[in-house]
């Protein structure tokens, strides 16, 4: 039973801030405020060990000692851990550990007031004991897999170097316990993730990925978890240093073949560019961008989706940033995915290009050239509202930064027809936003001598009528808006509104000076 | 104020006051009352009176008082006093919902009002209990209380639906979810539940779906920014029941009004709006409940009835299904036969008939009929509604829904034969039916631009419009002959010429008709029939082809404009300058008399302007009239100013603002048509046009200077005799407007005005000081636009007075001033000018001053000879410099020259475009090839080594190519 998802807290600006438009640009910077539910395909916080998947330990999963541990009460736990006797205590831990992995409602908070954190810290250090100590990592783990505090709990009862220590132990199955703890911890947010990277987390991490040809592929998986737990959230960023430690693994990672770790590496990726320019920059340098384009294209949807976002933020970026994507085939790509059968990832790619269409006239050319303005235009007309919305953006800084014959272009590719069935969307930014594109529209127009012709065009396909409606909205830049086109461009009717002056200069005892 | 019986008396009787209708009772009443407003407790007594006087008459009053007292003091204004103590507001919050919830309906309206006044600005942070507060009143059972709550929450949060996202709004909406979303989704349930329990009490009934209602419209706020996890979570229980009621019908609820919507239709309306929202911008989680919602609003749809009362909701409804069948995911829904068919049965069919409510706007309020059927302000009928879902299912199925048509076309039609006057309403149905069907795109200046192919537009109009338009009585079933005449007007573009000739003298014919609507339109489609376009752009319909119906169509025009109704008909009075535009000068032989129509008619309304189209369309004409008569015999004119100026007289002196700027354009076309002299009853008018009040007012600006240069053009030097002593009032024109950045350009115009036409030695002592004026303003605010006008201005006078004479007073003003202007304005900024003649003009000065002025050649100066003639070869071969600083930016658009709508310019009193140099100067780079050899054979050797040393290679080439073309060289 997971924690539910944070909400994906992307940086997403658009680039370009100079132009005019940028006061009415979308700036979705961090730490937004959502009213929808959390995102569902996006990849878990945390995690917790229920069934083992990729550890050989058959004492633990066999059936007949399954049945023990649920008959434990905690009060036995307690006794069992708390004696001397070795065994007794791996029984203990053991039956506590199965509780904590029991189906629903495990009693993470009860294990806490018990009091046996501090053994099951302790029991970490005891290499000699591999079984207990393997219960331990276990049990620990799944309490770290609860909410921040029961995070806090372990973390506070000095778990953290107890797990560091355990990655390098020669049993590899615990030391696979650890990295998941780790990946627990670390994904309670930036402070702990800190603290993690403080302690030297990384190196240890990054030579088990550089061994990955010795491990079961499970591990592998939850080594590449940890690890994007380890890039993941904000406020502050992760280190750049360790961010540096972090990427040789992650290119390494991107290259397997597996689903899972291909998923769980691309988010991680995805995290890392989600930020400032510095930051994108250090990711794109390390080459990897020619593989997150092939990644995109993935037939995975747990692929697609984090590459996909990757290649949004790397498009957000520079100029520089947006042509190393575009070198490398994105905008090859972009119309599948705009054409995909999930909203969610149209709506990605449409995010996208909005931010390449805010580019310079050079990049918004490979855009048509690569033919996504049929595509744009059909996800304008057609498109889920989210999708709709960044497709809006993409026409608009399309507008306000190509060329007179670009917007001819995307005009003729019926993207005004679609622009203006939208006016009449539920949402007054959306629309605002769309009466800048329309203003551009006719700024190309008047540069053309067809503000007439374009004006006819508009009016015949209802958008008149749509803007007339709109001097009504009951939003005052919209009213604005709506209202100052009309009386620039549609207002051919003319409007009928409603001693002796004096010749003198002043003294002139100043220099002129122009 | 203390909060005492002696006070609460006093203000019983000041409130009691402030409603006599004697203003000396009722004013010193309400000033006293604002006097103590800023007492502390104030508020406080009024929220006493308004819970306890024993007089109901004085609680409403203190109710709306404090609702006034909130919504003009409550919002605290930075860098302004706190109006209300801290104590008052903190008091306030505590009493008011309390208050608010005991108290009768009509006090409880205003209090919700001043409740949500605070809330706008407390709501959250200042009243964090606000909420919780209200919520704990939705378990009392009490459906006063609970209705008094929720009109509260929805006056909050209805600015959720337009405001844009902000971090701080969704934080308020997160909010209000959290403690709002749960107690509102299990109070609709239960009243749902009560309302199966009273199903048979109508009084229980009202209160509960008034309920229902609030509820379905904080549903729409809440969920109008985004989908609300709670509402994604709880979609089942919402549209269950949003569902439920939509086919739900009790007869205990339905009313006998006809007219107002009942408390059913205003719930199901509000639903139907819920489910557009979901299906807009929720699509994905809306899509499994989605089928259900349109076959409930189509049965809906099928089984309400024609009544005003069910008119929003039904083009809800209808808006609502025309939505979604445009979505290729949903083309599903609509694709069978059986249920196309019965969408336009009994969908769309019934929603186009012409109901008695359309007959009476028809006869009784011609001009609301109008502005709806043809100007398209009919967004929320059922007309308009059930053409968009034509439109809308026409997308995928155009073919079907063709054919099905077809068939109710033709059977409303034979329905219309067998008996006209008992059925007129189906042919009229047909019709709409058939426009709406054959409408795919439409302008107002073309009619319908794209129309269905499947539709045989010629066809329909030979069988069955030309008739109704034949038809030898036109005042027998006006309705269809207006549709008649509405059909020839927007399938204009789509029926041949020949056609359209057989329907104008029927339109003429319609314009004698009864009915305001009938000759209306039949003057609006006369006058959109000429203005159409044929080959070479010359008019579709020619004079020619109107010569045998000319006298009919003026005299039916003007006699339309005495028919009841339409004395200000502005159709009309367009369809009569169209016609005087068309017909040219076959209107010559009749404006004797239509003169005197239509100065009677401006003598009529310039007693009361109120119809500013009509009056502009009217001046338009007496322009016309003007301009078609002088142009074959000028000397016509002064019959023209025996008609006009005794009526003009009457609008100077009465001073009709809005017909001045008309007047002054009139004069000025009438007194530009003179040859040149000025007649003495223009120079007794002329200082008053010089008075500081008319110049006050934008609009006269531009037409006043237009006139005043046509007295200069005219009269310049009878100005400079008889009126010396008016040219200070006259610079005094172009100073003030030369000080504004929007009217400098204005300025500019007279001033040049001045300089060409005015004996020079008649300004002499004045020139100073008018380049002192520009170089202040050059000093003080310098624009891309007045440095444009300046070039020209500096450049006219060198061609005028010669290079010699500019660069002396230049030079006087200040030492080297000359030098700067040249280096720093003119060399500088002469590639923005723009226009032909302007550039025409720079040239010339600008050769002056290269080679007629010897400072150029001798002082210091000699170093900008070069810079100079290579800037006028940038002036002749590079591209015009559009740019302007980014500080300028900002300037409105109205400040650019040309651009003239803020006064009511005439079209057809347009002004030639003036050339001052004119045929002198034919081509100005000859005449610069021709001014140099002269200059080089005055000083030998010294032009070629200027030109080699410093003129860049391309313009070197260029002057070349010049003196090549002059046949000249340079020694």
């Amino acid at each position: 039973m997971p924690t539910n998802n944070v909400v994906d807290q992307r940086i997403s600006k658009f680039k370009n801030k100079g132009k005019d438009l940028a006061k009415l640009r979308e700036k979705r910077i961090s730490e937004c405020v959502e009213l929808r539910k959390a995102q569902k395909n996006e990849n878990f916080l945390k995690r917790r060990n229920i069934t083992l998947s990729s550890l050989p330990d058959e004492e633990a999963l066999s059936p007949e000692n399954d049945t023990v541990g649920l008959h434990y009460r905690i009060e036995d736990i307690i006794r069992d851990v708390n004696s001397k006797d070795r065994e007794a205590q791996t029984r203990g831990c053991q039956a506590a550990r199965k509780l904590l992995s029991k189906g629903r409602d495990p009693p993470l908070k009860e294990i806490i007031d018990a009091g046996l954190l501090s053994p099951f810290v302790s029991f970490l250090a005891m290499d000699d004991e591999s079984t207990l100590q393997f219960e331990a990592a276990w049990a620990l783990t799944n309490i770290a897999s609860g909410t921040s505090w029961h995070t806090q709990q372990v973390v506070e009862h000095g778990a953290v170097p107890a797990f560091i220590n355990l990655l390098a132990s020669p049993v590899l199955h615990i030391s696979e316990q650890a990295v998941w703890a780790l990946g627990n911890i670390a994904g309670d947010g930036a402070a702990y993730r800190d603290i993690l990277i403080e302690c030297n987390v990384i190196p240890a991490l990054a030579l088990m990925v550089q061994n990955y040809g010795y491990l079961q592929v499970g591990y592998v998986r939850n080594l590449t978890w940890t690890l994007s737990n380890l890039c993941r959230n904000k406020n502050p960023c992760p280190p750049l240093s360790a961010v540096q430690q972090m990427l040789p693994a992650l290119i390494q990672l991107l290259h397997l073949s597996d689903k899972d770790i291909l998923s769980d590496a691309c988010w991680a990726i995805s995290y890392l560019s989600d930020g400032s320019n510095d930051r994108i920059d250090v990711v794109v340098k390390t080459g990897i961008v020619p593989r997150l384009v092939q990644l995109m294209n993935s037939k995975e949807l747990s692929i697609v989706t984090p590459a996909l976002r990757s290649i949004g933020n790397i498009v957000s970026g520079s100029n520089l940033h947006t042509q190393m994507a575009i070198d490398a085939g994105a905008l090859n790509v972009l119309p599948n995915l705009l054409r995909h059968p999930k909203p969610t990832v149209q709506k990605e790619a449409a995010w996208a290009l909005s931010n390449i269409a805010a580019g310079p006239c050079k990049q918004i050319q490979q855009l048509i050239t690569c033919g996504l303005l049929p595509p744009l235009v059909e996800v304008l007309r057609n498109g889920d509202f989210k999708t709709q919305k960044e497709a809006v953006w993409a026409v608009t800084n399309f507008t306000s930064g190509g060329t007179v014959e670009q917007v001819v272009k995307l005009v003729q590719s019926g993207a005004l027809e679609a622009i203006i069935n939208l006016l009449q969307v539920k949402d007054a930014k959306v629309i605002l936003v769309l009466l800048e594109a329309v203003n551009n529209i006719f700024m190309a127009a008047e540069k053309l001598g067809e503000t007439e012709k374009l004006c006819l065009l508009i009016e015949e396909l209802g958008g008149l009528e749509r803007l007339e409606v709109l001097q009504n909205h009951p939003n005052e830049m919209v009213y604005q808006s709506a209202h100052d086109l009309i009386q620039k461009y549609f207002n051919d009717v003319v409007q009928v509104d409603a001693t002796q002056n004096l010749f003198q200069t002043s003294d002139v005892k100043k220099t002129f000076e122009f | 104020m203390e909060l005492n019986d002696g006070n609460l008396q006093t203000l019983t009787e000041y409130l009691r006051k402030t409603l006599n209708p004697d203003p000396t009772v009722r004013r010193p009443a309400e000033k006293f009352l604002e006097s103590v407003e800023g007492n502390q407790n104030y508020p406080l007594l009024l929220l006493t009176l308004l819970e306890k006087s024993q007089d109901n008459v004085i609680r409403v009053c203190a109710a709306v008082t404090f609702k006034n007292y909130i919504k003009r003091n409550w919002r605290i204004v930075e860098d302004e006093p706190n109006k209300i103590s801290d104590a008052d507001r903190t008091a306030i919050k505590a009493n008011i919902i309390n208050l608010m919830l005991s108290s009768p309906e009509q006090i409880q309206k205003q209090l919700s009002d001043a409740i949500s006044i605070i809330g706008r600005e407390d709501f959250p942070q200042k009243w964090p209990d606000l909420l919780t507060e209200m919520v704990t009143r939705f378990r009392s059972g009490d459906f006063h209380i609970i209705n008094g709550v929720l009109r509260t929450a929805h006056s909050l949060f209805k600015r959720y639906r337009h405001e844009f996202k902000s971090n701080e709004l969704w934080t308020e909406i997160k909010l209000v979810l959290d403690t709002f979303a749960l107690p509102l989704t299990e109070l609709f349930k239960a009243t749902i539940d009560l309302c199966q329990t009273h199903a048979n009490d109508v009084s229980a009934l009202k209160v509960l779906f008034s309920s229902l209602t609030l509820i379905s419209k904080l549903f729409y706020s809440l969920n109008f920014q985004d989908l609300p996890e709670f509402f994604e979570d709880n979609m089942e229980t919402w549209m269950t029941n949003f569902h439920g009621l939509l086919t739900l019908d009790n007869k205990l609820l339905q009313t006998d009004d006809e007219e107002e919507a009942g408390l059913l239709e205003l719930l199901k309306s509000q639903i139907c709006d819920n489910a557009a929202l979901y299906a807009q911008k929720y699509d994905e989680e809306f899509q499994p409940y989605l089928p259900r919602f349109v076959t409930a609003i189509w049965g809906l749809l099928v089984s309400t009835g024609q009544e005003v009362k069910y008119d929003l909701l039904v083009s809800n409804a209808i808006q609502f299904l025309a939505s979604v069948c445009e979505r290729p995911h949903y083309k599903h829904l609509f694709e069978d036969q059986n249920t196309l068919t019965s969408i336009c049965e009994k969908v769309i069919v019934p929603n186009m008939e012409f109901r008695s409510a359309d007959e009476e706007a028809f006869e009784d309020n011609s001009e609301e009929y109008i502005r709806r059927d043809l100007e398209g302000s009919d967004i929320d009928t059922r007309r308009r509604a059930a053409c968009d879902l034509v439109r809308g299912l026409c997308k995928f199925f155009e073919g079907p829904v063709t054919a099905i048509f077809s068939g109710y076309v033709n059977s409303m039609l034979t329905e219309y034969a067998k008996n006209p006057g008992q059925n007129w309403k189906h042919k009229d149905a047909a019709i709409y039916l058939v426009t709406s069907l054959a409408s795919k795109a439409q302008t107002q200046k073309h009619g319908i631009t794209q129309a269905n192919e499947l539709v045989n537009l010629t066809e329909f109009f030979v069988n069955h419009i030309l008739p109704d338009l034949k038809s030898s009585n036109v005042n027998e079933f006006p309705v269809l002959k207006a549709d008649a005449i509405k059909y020839v007007m927007i399938f204009r573009s789509q029926l041949p010429k020949e056609q359209l000739l057989q329907a104008v003298p029927l339109l003429i014919t319609h314009l004698q008709a009864e009915s305001t609507v009938e000759h209306t339109y039949a003057a609006h489609a006369l006058e959109r029939l000429f203005t159409m376009r044929g080959p070479n752009n010359a008019t579709l319909i020619t004079s020619a082809e109107m010569a045998p119906f000319t006298e009919q169509l003026l005299t039916n025009l003007f006699k339309a404009l005495s028919l009841p109704g339409s004395a200000e008909n502005e159709y009309i009075m367009k369809a009569i300058m169209r016609s005087f535009s068309l017909l040219q000068e076959a209107i010559v032989p009749y404006i004797p008399s239509l003169i005197g129509q239509l100065t009677h008619k401006l003598l009529l309304v310039s007693k009361n302007p109120s119809k500013p189209h009509f009056n502009h369309y009217l001046f338009e004409s007496l322009c016309l009239s003007v301009r078609i008569t002088c142009k074959a015999n000028p000397a016509t004119v002064s019959s023209f100013e025996e008609a006009l100026f005794p009526v003009f007289t009457e609008i100077l002196q009465n001073d009709v603002q809005e017909f001045l700027p008309y007047v002054f354009q009139v004069m000025s076309l009438l007194l530009e048509i003179h040859s040149n002299s000025i007649p003495a009853s223009y120079m007794a008018l002329f200082p008053h046009l010089l008075q500081p009040i008319l110049w006050e007012r934008t609009g006269n600006i531009p037409p006043l200077v237009r006139l005043l240069q046509a007295y200069l053009e005219k009269g310049g030097a009878a100005i400079a005799t008889s009126a010396a002593d008016k040219i200070p009032g006259l610079l005094g024109v172009f100073q003030k407007l030369i000080a504004s950045k929007a009217n400098d350009h204005q300025g500019f115009y007279l001033l040049n005005s001045i300089i060409e036409n005015m004996p020079p030695e008649s300004i002499t002592q004045y020139r100073r000081q008018i380049f002192i004026l520009l170089f202040q303003r050059l000093q003080n605010s310098k624009t891309t636009k007045f440095i444009k006008s300046f070039l020209v201005f500096v450049n006219l006078y060198c061609a005028k007075y010669g290079a010699i004479a500019l660069q002396e007073i230049f030079d006087s003003i200040q030492t080297k001033m000359f030098g700067m202007v040249l280096e720093k304005i003119i060399i500088p900024e002469v590639q923005k000018v723009s226009g032909a003649v302007e550039k025409k003009i720079c040239a010339v000065g600008i050769i002056k001053i290269l080679t007629e002025c010897p400072a150029m050649m001798d002082t210091e100066y000699t170093k900008l000879w070069t810079p100079l003639l290579q800037a006028l070869i940038g002036l002749f071969e590079l591209p015009e410099d559009d740019s302007i600083p980014d500080d300028e930016h900002f300037i409105d658009i109205e400040d650019a020259p040309g651009y003239q709508t803020a006064f009511s310019q005439l079209a057809f009193a347009g002004r030639k475009e003036h050339d001052p140099i004119g045929d002198a100067v034919g081509n100005p780079k000859i005449l610069l090839a021709q001014s140099l050899h002269k200059l080089s054979t005055a000083c030998p050797g010294r032009v070629p080594s200027m030109l080699s040393t410093s003129l860049n290679a391309d313009a070197l080439k260029f002057l070349q190519g010049y003196l090549q073309a002059a046949n000249v060289q340079l020694v």
